[in-house]
């Protein structure tokens, strides 16, 4: 069980976890055209959806209003930002989730 | 008129660590409230929470998640879900109720601690909006249950389960007197925020959200999801206050806050959440074992996030590992076994397919655990209930204030892990938790266990009336079965003629 669980832990995975709705949807599709090049997974929970790349994950607040079709403030994020893998960084127009190491 | 942005002006408007002219800085922050280590107020200002917000800010999106949750509620109430949802169900949202709800006012309290007596502007700053969302969660997580109060008295344990002796309650407010109650801003922010809110909160208000809404109940889905948003905010409190721990040398002090905190933590979500996942939870509506879930929150994300910040797994962590494929089976044959001494009714979670699940899930479990239910089972079929009920006492830990247990059958491996303190025999559940009484004996040496209480002659009669009228359960109160024993009709002998 132990090794297991040290794959497990030993993993490189960071972003988002989101209620399930509107916004979740809207991030799921922006952390793709905000994040090229890396591959982004998808956890659908039914309450809830993890949204995961390695090492680090941008949200933009006009990739989100985009995908959302309205303007949102990057901040509006929290309403629905349930937990988020990672660190957080908070930009004025866009968060970050993100590891400073490697594993 | 134009407004700076928040980034403009934040830093600068919480930089609070003013020079105090009629009180000494040591009359302002006392140690034992403030915990500053020996770390000047200078190094202090340097925290950067990660997580900003403002007053505006804060009251627009508050006012935002309150409306979606509420209004979900409304919309929901006359689909009337309770009506129909299984028992089994049903006895989640009352254990989660009665040991979580009034224990957010504690927490409340936490934060208003940090935010008074932290040397960390920014750390108090923060705490301040997280003392109104401990204030939020307790308000909502009573006003949910209410509405169902007439349905049996039990609902009404939601608010009343901290204010008995009931032992589930004693061991909750245990742990989290220890973490919101009796720490210095510092360590609230180690413990609480960082080891409890970062990882464990997840397990009961995203994990429990999704089995919610797999099961159909969307108003608990959204209301414990939506409460965990504040969460996520304000556990961000814990990480920076980490890191001026780490770059002043005191990595040992918080590691070792961080490994009490897991471990204690750890052992109430087994006696809580393990049972309601892993049995009361509709067998359709298990999202994922709550193994699986422990891996997926504890282990993938929150110990992740603990190697990045540059702390090590905790010591114990093979014991650990090896204790989410076990204890919480234990407990819950316990928590069932003595019944009536919960508000809620447990459900068995037995039935020929549950098991064939609990096997697939946990290899063994039939050998194990299983041999304890089929004597159960054995007992109701022949007709001797009272076989099934309480008649002895539990051996309790003397940290986790719940009972020892092992693996029955043949994986036994039942312990005791005991230790004598200045004279008094102390008993354990495992070798964490004995550790984690010998890191700090004067703060644990008088905890009294329910068992203790019933030797010292607190509990009259010294029987289960006894103890009932002691755990302040009334009648029409006390647990049972939550399926009334349907399930057994899987197990008798006409049911499987008739096939």
């Amino acid at each position: 069980m132990a090794s297991v669980a040290d794959d497990i832990l030993h993993n490189n995975k960071v972003g988002p976890v989101l209620r399930a709705g509107e916004l979740a949807q809207a991030a799921a599709e922006a952390a793709e055209i905000d994040n090229p090049g890396k591959e982004v997974t998808i956890e659908d929970k039914m309450a809830y959806l993890r949204i995961m790349a390695d090492d680090e994950l941008v949200l933009t607040q006009d990739t989100l209003s985009e995908c959302l079709g309205r303007d949102m403030n990057i901040r509006e994020l929290e309403v629905d930002l349930s937990s988020f893998a990672g660190q957080i960084e908070w930009r004025p127009d866009k968060v970050r989730f993100y590891f400073e190491k490697h594993l | 008129m134009s407004t700076l942005p928040r980034e403009e002006w934040y830093d600068l408007a919480r930089t609070t660590n003013w020079t105090p002219k009629y009180v000494s800085e040591d009359e302002m922050f006392p140690e034992e409230m403030s915990g500053a280590r020996g770390i000047s107020l200078e190094d202090w200002g340097k925290y950067d929470e990660p997580y900003k917000t403002t007053y505006p800010e804060y009251v627009r999106i508050q006012r935002e998640k309150d409306a979606g949750a509420y209004s979900v509620k409304a919309a929901l109430e006359r689909d009337n879900f309770v009506e129909r949802a299984d028992p089994g169900w049903i006895s989640t949202m009352k254990a989660h109720y009665g040991a979580i709800a009034v224990a957010e006012y504690a927490a409340s309290l936490a934060e208003a601690r940090m935010a008074r007596f932290s040397k960390a502007p920014g750390n108090r700053n923060m705490a301040t909006f997280g003392m109104l969302d401990e204030t939020r969660h307790g308000q909502i997580q009573l006003y949910f249950p209410h509405t169902h109060v007439r349905r049996d008295r039990q609902w009404d344990w939601a608010w009343k389960a901290y204010h008995t002796n009931e032992w589930g309650a004693i061991a909750a407010r245990s742990l989290f007197d220890d973490m919101m109650m009796t720490r210095d801003a510092i360590g609230v922010a180690i413990m609480l925020t960082f080891a409890f809110e970062t990882g464990f909160t997840n397990m009961q208000f995203l994990g429990l959200a999704a089995d919610a809404a797999e099961a159909g109940d969307h108003t608990f889905a959204s209301l414990i999801s939506s409460v965990q948003t504040d969460e996520a905010r304000h556990a961000q409190q814990g990480g920076p206050a980490l890191k001026i721990l780490l770059e002043h040398g005191k990595k040992d002090e918080a590691q070792r806050m961080i490994d009490v905190a897991i471990w204690r933590s750890w052992k109430l979500f087994s006696v809580l959440t393990g049972p309601i996942m892993d049995y009361y939870t509709p067998l359709e509506a298990r999202k994922q074992s709550f193994k699986e879930f422990m891996l997926e929150w504890i282990v993938a994300q929150f110990e992740r996030q603990l190697l990045d910040l540059g702390l090590d797994k905790p010591w114990y962590w093979d014991e650990f590992m090896r204790a989410l494929d076990e204890t919480h089976h234990g407990m819950h044959l316990g928590v069932w076994y003595w019944r009536p001494t919960v508000w809620w009714n447990p459900a068995a979670g037995v039935t020929p397919e549950e098991r064939d699940w609990l096997e697939e899930k946990y290899p063994g479990w039939n050998d194990t655990w299983g041999r304890c239910w089929d004597v159960i089972i054995e007992n109701l079929k022949e007709g001797r209930p009272e076989l099934t009920a309480p008649e002895t006492l539990p051996v309790i830990c003397h940290m986790s204030n719940i009972p020892i247990v092992g693996t029955p059958g043949n994986g036994w491996n039942v312990k005791d892990y005991t230790l004598e303190h200045e004279g008094r025999l102390y008993h354990f559940g495992s070798e964490p938790d004995r550790w984690c009484f010998q890191v700090d004996p004067e703060r644990y040496k008088k905890q009294m266990t329910l068992v203790d209480r019933f030797l010292a002659g607190h509990i009259e009669p010294a029987d289960l009336m006894g103890a009932l009228i002691y755990m302040n359960i009334a009648p029409g109160e006390t647990g049972d079965d939550a399926h009334n024993y349907e399930w057994m009709k899987a197990y008798m002998p006409e049911k499987q003629a008739a096939e």
